[in-house]
């Protein structure tokens, strides 16, 4: 009679579906929920409103599952938190990452608040990452570790996660959700977009906020790092630092974009050997390590989902927000070896082996 | 676990037993097509005609005024679309009607406006109820047709249909009525009210999903919706569901045979309800209270919750309730009902529809008195300290 209760957030992916099926069978009262987070209503035809196809997944899984599936309506705060955040970012040049946003403020603060109104104590999601005894830790699979879209969440929700696929590799999540007979879910092609944008088209979803005349969408220089204007751009919104493709031709060695300038809508692009960076500077810093380290301490350190943790140092630290839970303030780091493409807008997340310390949003190099 | 409470009737009701009775020969051996000319077609044309007759007399109607439809939906639909397609040969280009109806009348409406119609929307109170000075300036003699719903399904306001229907005749306009959740609660006799269309749905007193029936006043044009055969006259066409009409018919007489009783019954039991609720959330909100309501509706908005919570802490707790508007993907989206009565946006979204019916006693009534405000006070305390 007194199961523990855990709210599954089902997204009616396979990861998802096996997480939940996993608590059922280890005994816990699941209760799976699936988010709406916007509706394309009729601004994109041919596609179902809201992705009602994965609603549909989620509740079948649901059913096959015997557990109840509700949908929460979450359009609202995810619009504010999340897209009106990820518009103004690309607005200013950077390079957004809605996924760390919408977990720090819908998954694990938004939903957590449904989970404490419907009396779970837990939560659980198919994110491939592991929380132990409080601790957050890399996925057991280093292809698919999504550790790094979670260092935003807050410090107490750790202990109340159970992320059961970060134990098993994605192959072994398939043949979990084959083994149990959720074939709705089993061979679902992985999506890469980010949900809320069509069609991996991210200018399309700016120029719906700000209008097709915004400063990100409109033509700009490329220039080189010694100020020579060396052709146009269709807009800025389109560049993000590291990126090779669509810049001018013509030279003898392959061009990246080294940074943004939004105030005279320039795209400053170099050599590859111009985009490594020895220093970091973030914001919005939280920290999931109970013992926060302090300045001077060593570090690992990862700039993008998929690149290698390199050692550094915590060259400065200025909290602001102890008081909020270890959330706000900057830090700067010294890695030990340059990094390339280190691009405003990404996170950069703090490790000490597989333990997740804690990241923050990239402001500069 | 106690036992599970459904206050969700507006939504649907269950499938009563004699209605199942009645309906079980025609899926075994009485499985003929009303149109053929053997014995088996015979035998199925007989107990249609026998359905239709029986409806007709539920609604004071006669027989060639009752039309089967699938759904209420599509009686709407019908009536909307049927009259504003035959009227806008005779010059009328306006529809008009309130803010608070059913989906399917807005739906049917807009899609008036797109093959050219002027929408004219009727001004409600905060109580739902139509204003008649509204009423009067907006119904013209240019007007195709007119419809207002008889009781409001998510805030059970009832209007006055005969005055309006009437009021609407002086104009020379079709007047429609959705009577889905009147049929049963409120009496219906098309021999002394003058409207001209009324849809009912079977599945909200107690016959299958599947079955409906619009009224259809003689010498009411009507352009059809459907194409094809000649069944019900060529108005309808398409094989007639023979079951479901037999069924239909039978939980039709049974809900006027128990009208006067249940909704006797059932204005107890919300009121008790209601009064239960007030006594303990002080600050509740009850929509539509001061408007005249049907017995069998209860709206409440308890400030600082959100009906998504609610709900699903009353379905965890095994007590069924709506928001009374819910988007494709089955997550509730913001009431334009309420809306339309100026509810607030914030009060709105915490709005949480309890309708009564045939499954309802005392003893659910008394469990949803305690439980109700135990998860509204809860709800309260998480977001209070949110803020």
């Amino acid at each position: 009679m007194t199961r523990p209760r855990v709210l599954a957030a089902m997204s009616g992916g396979v990861d998802s579906s096996v997480a939940a099926a996993v608590l059922v069978e280890r005994g816990f009262d699941v209760i799976g929920v699936t988010m709406k987070l916007f509706c394309h209503g009729d601004d994109v035809p041919d596609r179902p409103c809201c992705s009602l196809e994965s609603i549909n997944d989620a509740r079948r899984v649901c059913e096959q599952l015997g557990i109840p599936h509700y949908v929460l309506n979450m359009e609202r705060t995810f619009g504010r938190d999340v897209v009106d955040d990820f518009v103004a970012e690309y607005a200013r040049g950077r390079t957004p990452i809605p996924c760390v946003r919408c977990n720090t403020f819908t998954k694990f603060r938004d939903l957590v608040a449904k989970a404490d109104a419907l009396d779970a104590p837990w939560i659980a999601t198919g994110h491939y990452a592991r929380a132990e005894a409080g601790v957050m830790r890399r996925g057991r699979d280093s292809h698919k570790d999504q550790s790094y879209f979670l260092w935003g969440i807050d410090r107490a929700v750790v202990a109340r996660l159970l992320l059961p696929v970060g134990d098993l590799t994605k192959a072994e999540t398939r043949a979990r959700a084959r083994a149990l007979g959720l074939d709705v879910v089993a061979d679902k092609i992985e999506s890469q977009d980010i949900c809320f944008v069509p069609d991996g088209d991210h200018a399309a979803v700016v120029s719906r906020r700000l209008g097709a005349g915004a400063p990100a969408l409109a033509p700009g220089p490329f220039v080189t790092t010694g100020g020579d204007v060396v052709g146009e751009h269709g807009g800025f919104v389109r560049y993000t630092v590291g990126q090779r493709r669509g810049l001018p031709g013509g030279s003898s060695r392959p061009l990246y974009v080294l940074a943004i300038r939004p105030d005279d809508r320039a795209v400053v692009i170099g050599p590859r050997e111009a985009l490594f960076g020895r220093s970091v500077v973030a914001r919005e810093v939280n920290w999931l390590a109970r013992v926060p380290p302090r300045a001077g301490s060593p570090v690992e350190v990862q700039v993008r989902h998929r690149a290698p943790a390199v050692p550094a140092t915590i060259a400065r630290l200025e909290m602001t927000g102890e008081a909020n839970g270890g959330r706000g303030g900057e830090i700067e780091l010294a890695l030990d070896t340059p990094v390339a493409a280190i691009a405003p807008g990404q996170s950069v997340v703090f490790y000490t082996r597989d333990e997740v310390l804690g990241g923050g949003v990239i402001e500069r190099q | 676990m106690p036992p599970a409470v459904y206050l969700d009737h507006a939504a649907t009701t269950p499938v009563r037993a004699e209605v199942v009775a009645a309906m079980t020969p025609f899926f075994g051996p009485r499985f003929g097509n009303p149109s053929s000319l053997h014995r088996w077609g015979r035998e199925a044309r007989a107990s249609l005609d026998e359905a239709r007759e029986r409806v007709a007399a539920c609604l004071g109607a006669r027989t060639d005024e009752i039309c089967f439809t699938s759904c209420g939906t599509e009686g709407d639909n019908f009536a909307i679309l049927g009259a504003w397609r035959t009227a806008r040969q005779h010059g009328r280009r306006a529809v008009v009607t309130s803010g608070i109806e059913h989906k399917a009348i807005l739906g049917a409406v807009h899609q008036a406006a797109a093959e050219g119609a002027e929408e004219r929307w009727l001004a409600v109170d905060a109580s739902g109820t139509v204003e008649p000075a509204s009423f009067r300036d907006l119904v013209r003699d240019d007007v195709a047709v007119c419809s207002v719903m008889w009781v409001n399904n998510e805030i059970g306001t009832v209007q006055d249909i005969p005055v309006l229907a009437d009021e609407a005749h002086g104009q020379g306009v079709t007047f429609h009525t959705d009577a889905v959740q009147a049929f049963g609660k409120i009496a219906i006799d098309a021999s002394r009210q003058p409207f001209d269309l009324l849809t009912v749905s079977g599945h909200k007193i107690g016959a299958p999903k599947g079955i409906g029936a619009l009224y259809i006043r003689r010498g009411t044009p009507l352009e059809p919706l459907l194409h094809g055969g000649s069944q019900d006259a060529g108005r309808r066409p398409g094989t007639e569901n023979v079951a479901f009409v037999v069924g239909f018919a039978c939980a039709a007489e049974m809900a006027v045979a128990e009208r006067d009783a249940e909704s006797a019954r059932l204005r107890r039991l919300r009121d008790a309800l209601e009064a239960a609720l007030v006594a303990r959330i002080p600050d509740v909100v009850v929509h539509g209270r001061r408007g005249q309501r049907a017995p069998h509706i209860l709206n409440v908005s308890v400030p600082g919750t959100d009906s998504e919570s609610m709900l699903m802490a009353l379905d965890l707790a095994g007590v069924a309730a709506s928001s009374g508007s819910a988007c494709q993907s089955g997550s509730v989206s913001p009431s334009h009902v309420l809306a339309a009565i100026g509810v607030s946006p914030d009060v709105a979204s915490a709005a949480v529809r309890m309708s009564l019916g045939v499954l309802t006693t005392d003893e659910h009534v008394g469990r949803v008195a305690e439980l109700f405000p135990a998860l509204a006070e809860k709800a309260r305390r998480l977001t209070g300290s949110r803020a």
